[in-house]
């Protein structure tokens, strides 16, 4: 067990970092390149004032058609992606490990919260999955690699939580624990989950479009 | 896992007796577990409480893991701060030379001195673990619910 913890919280930590840092300068850089290569337009269409109001639309809750269109949809993403980010940097245990090894700390989420964030980080993911399998449109959209994502995001928090509350077998538990949150990490910049970083480069330019040239709203 | 399947079920059974019985319950326990060395309980106790206090069983602790040397623990410094080989402090508790002023301290959001006391305390207990590949080092192992 000794050599597991030590491993997963030294050296696959540091490839995760990496990983993750490097491969997102790579992925950015490759778009980078495509785009230049075969779709030059885009960047003579961007246009700061279009792409800022799209992007205010879409991070606004119900600021767009399609928000208000689907409501049970618009609150579970807003509150997933807030919960997503907002529980793992401010769980106490996270912030007194950034203590030890780095001697600085913030704020730190009470206990209770961390635990309601994370049931709605897990319910979510439960209701994309419902969404993945039982709507046609979206199932239309699927593939396989869409469930393993869902995976990848919903394991840390699981696991996390058995881990603080001491369920059976919790030491092994924080090691996969630690683990999935790794893979999360890495998972970033090679999947889907990359849109984290993207997302005000597309509704940017969309906005663009629609803005400049087509002179309509898209939200 | 039992506080947490206690707190659920007090939702739905009938409140009061259920509460007390887990009250009674858990003052036994804790009330039973009088050869645990609590710490330095005083000096956090009166603050975050954020995670159930350790049970740390000094001499039975000491006496397996094979430490014959308290200044192992209880070190000295001198002025420099360079560690004096062979020199204990054991007549001092940690807190007074790892938490500067205790009165001020509220919770770890407004204020930094617990969670600096008790990373020193984590520093010194699960780096030994780790290196000694023997002993806790996972959260959950020395907070024991
Ligand atoms: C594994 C580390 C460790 C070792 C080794 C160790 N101690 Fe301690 N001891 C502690 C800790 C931790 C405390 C609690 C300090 C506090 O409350 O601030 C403590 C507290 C004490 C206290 C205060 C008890 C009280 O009731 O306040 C005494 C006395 C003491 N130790 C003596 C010794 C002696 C003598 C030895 C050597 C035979 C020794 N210790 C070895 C960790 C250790
Ligand atoms: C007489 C004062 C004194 C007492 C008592 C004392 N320490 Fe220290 N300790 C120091 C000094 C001085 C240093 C070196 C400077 C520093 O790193 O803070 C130090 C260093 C440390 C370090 C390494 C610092 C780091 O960040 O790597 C740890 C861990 C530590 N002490 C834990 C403890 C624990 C736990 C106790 C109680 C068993 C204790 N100390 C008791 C004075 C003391
Ligand atoms: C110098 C090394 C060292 C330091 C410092 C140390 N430990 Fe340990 N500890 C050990 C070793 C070795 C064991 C394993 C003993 C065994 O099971 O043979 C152990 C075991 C334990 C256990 C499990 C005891 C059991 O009965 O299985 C606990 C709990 C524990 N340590 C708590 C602490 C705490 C709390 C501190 C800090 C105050 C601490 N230890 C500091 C070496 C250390
Ligand atoms: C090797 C044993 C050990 C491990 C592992 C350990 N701790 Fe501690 N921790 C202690 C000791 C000893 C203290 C001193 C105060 C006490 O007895 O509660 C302490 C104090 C604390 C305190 C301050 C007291 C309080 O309740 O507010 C917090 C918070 C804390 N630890 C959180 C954690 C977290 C989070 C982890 C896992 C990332 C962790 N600890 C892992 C031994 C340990």
């Amino acid at each position: 067990m000794h050599s597991y913890y030590s491993f997963v919280t030294g050296p696959l930590a540091w490839i995760a970092f990496i990983v993750f840092i490097c491969g997102s300068i790579w992925r950015f850089n490759s778009l980078w390149q495509l785009t230049k290569k075969k779709d030059s337009a885009v960047f003579e269409y961007m246009d700061r004032k279009f792409a800022l109001r799209s992007i205010a639309h879409w991070l606004i809750p119900f600021g767009s058609r399609s928000m208000q269109l689907n409501p049970a949809m618009t609150v579970a993403t807003f509150l997933f992606h807030i919960c997503l980010f907002i529980t793992p940097i401010f769980v106490f245990g996270h912030v007194m490990l950034w203590k030890e090894n780095f001697n600085i700390s913030w704020f730190a989420l009470p206990n209770m919260a961390a635990d309601v964030m994370t049931f709605i980080v897990i319910g979510s993911c439960i209701f994309f999955l419902w969404r993945r399998i039982k709507l046609p449109h979206v199932k239309y959209l699927t593939t396989p690699l869409d469930f393993i994502i869902l995976m990848i995001v919903a394991a840390p928090f699981m696991t996390g939580f058995w881990a603080y509350h001491q369920f059976p077998g919790f030491v092994s538990m924080t090691i996969i624990h630690i683990v999935s949150g790794e893979i999360m990490l890495m998972a970033i910049p090679f999947t889907k989950l990359f849109h984290m970083f993207l997302f005000p480069f597309t509704r940017g330019y969309i906005g663009s479009e629609f803005g400049g040239v087509r002179m309509a709203k898209d939200w | 896992m039992n506080r947490f399947i206690n707190s659920v079920m007090n939702m739905n059974i009938s409140g009061i007796t259920l509460t007390a019985i887990i009250l009674t319950l858990t003052f036994a326990i804790t009330t039973h577990a009088d050869d645990c060395f609590t710490v330095n309980g005083e000096t956090i106790d009166a603050n975050s409480n954020t995670r159930p206090f350790v049970c740390f069983q000094h001499d039975a602790h000491n006496e397996k893991a094979g430490l014959e040397s308290c200044d192992r623990c209880h070190h000295s410094y001198d002025d420099q701060g360079k560690l004096i080989e062979g020199e204990s402090s054991e007549d001092k508790s940690c807190s007074e030379c790892h938490a500067g002023n205790v009165g001020s301290q509220k919770s770890f959001d407004s204020n930094r001195l617990n969670i600096d006391l008790a990373a020193k305390y984590h520093k010194l207990c699960r780096d030994c673990h780790i290196t000694e590949k023997k002993g806790p080092v996972v959260c959950g192992e020395c907070h024991k619910r």
